[in-house]
């Protein structure tokens, strides 16, 4: 294509036009803060996961896990705190690893590679975290429909049945996990939609 | 020791600046935005200078860092692109350097780089440097055939802004 190589000419002809900074120019600009997008991911998922994990606490200070004990799933309780203490720790561990693999001397495809890798991890995390929350308040809710008599005790009165309860409790859950994939769908959005489409430009054609 | 790395990085990177010039001149339309990428590239450079172990040239190790901090690690800023702004910008050039029909062909194969997509500037850009299909397909981490077959779609695509 001639066109591309006049303009090959014309571009290493131009440096002259280039601005030229000056030793203490570039010296001021090394002391300055970065503001770019792995900073932002970096601060996003530590908030994250800050948020996701304290949940927990927040479920155990107001007074929830007292109430399984009195139901008598103490040993149901230990196992879910293990749990999610497991999975928290797992994942803070995966995402520190991939966040130190993030170099910019890298090639483009590595590096894009590296940053969606550790913005998966968090994503992952706060999936299963969500599952794991909503998995556990599914079985206190169906054990103390069927084992125990809190919800009957209540009902007799009102004559609400179980299965409506049960009901109404998926339901809810359901429309609190799909409010929260939404906002996770936007959030996400901004910031990785540059990249993912950068990425699979990059990798289209690639075998 | 910190002082001695401050130094041969600053004293490197103003004499090899033009590299980083250049990239901010292909992703940027205006002169702020210029200068806020060239400080990003520059801080990212910083970061990574103390890995550097002098295994590439210098230049070589910054064609890398500069572009990966364009494509990937920049946060553009929300300024529409102007065609105004790289008029003014780009074609500074003089009436005796070249004729009318040179000028106007340059001016909008200028233009027309300025609509690729990110990717495709990068591949355009290290064309424009003389890079080799090699140096070019390790640099965007794709296989050499990859990086010939883009160039070609890239040609094509430039072609098609050309003479719609």
């Amino acid at each position: 294509m001639d066109e591309l190589e006049l303009l090959k000419k014309d571009w290493q002809n131009r440096d002259a036009e280039l601005p030229k900074l000056s030793y203490n120019e570039i010296y001021k600009m090394i002391l300055k803060k970065s503001s770019s997008i792995v900073k932002w991911i970096f601060f996003i998922s530590v908030i994250e996961f800050v948020l996701w994990s304290s949940i927990d606490i927040i479920v155990r200070l107001s007074g929830q896990y007292d109430e399984l004990e009195i139901l008598g799933l103490e040993g149901f309780s230990i196992i879910t705190t293990i749990l999610s203490y497991g999975i928290l720790i797992y994942f803070i561990v995966r995402f520190y690893i991939n966040y130190k693999n993030i170099q910019t001397t890298d090639s483009a495809s590595v590096l894009m590679k590296n940053i969606l890798n550790t913005r998966k991890t968090v994503k992952q995390y706060v999936w299963i975290n969500i599952g794991f929350l909503a998995l556990t308040t599914l079985i206190v809710i169906l054990y103390m429909a069927f084992y125990t008599d809190a919800y009957t005790n209540q009902s007799t009165d009102q004559n609400i049945p179980i299965y409506l309860i049960i009901i109404t409790s998926i339901l809810v859950l359901g429309i609190f996990i799909g409010m929260l994939a939404l906002l996770y769908r936007l959030v996400y959005g901004m910031l990785t939609r540059r990249l993912k489409k950068n990425y699979q430009e990059l990798k289209k054609l690639e075998v | 020791m910190k002082k001695e790395l401050e130094h041969s990085f600053v004293t490197n990177l103003e004499q090899n600046q033009n590299i980083v010039h250049k990239v901010c001149r292909i992703y940027t339309n205006d002169p702020e935005s210029h200068n806020d990428l060239f400080q990003e590239i520059t801080i990212q450079l910083w970061k990574a200078y103390p890995k550097f172990r002098g295994e590439s040239k210098f230049s070589t190790w910054m064609y890398r860092v500069s572009l990966n901090t364009a494509i990937t690690l920049y946060r553009k800023s929300k300024r529409s692109i102007k065609t105004s702004d790289f008029d003014a910008m780009d074609f500074k050039i003089t009436a005796e350097e070249y004729d009318d029909g040179v000028e106007q062909q340059l001016k909008l194969m200028y233009a027309a780089v300025k609509q690729l997509n990110d990717i495709e500037k990068a591949l355009v850009f290290l064309y424009l440097e003389d890079k080799s299909y090699k140096e070019i397909a390790e640099t965007m981490g794709i296989s050499e055939v990859n990086a010939r077959v883009k160039m070609n779609r890239v040609k094509t695509k430039l072609k098609k802004i050309l003479n719609p």
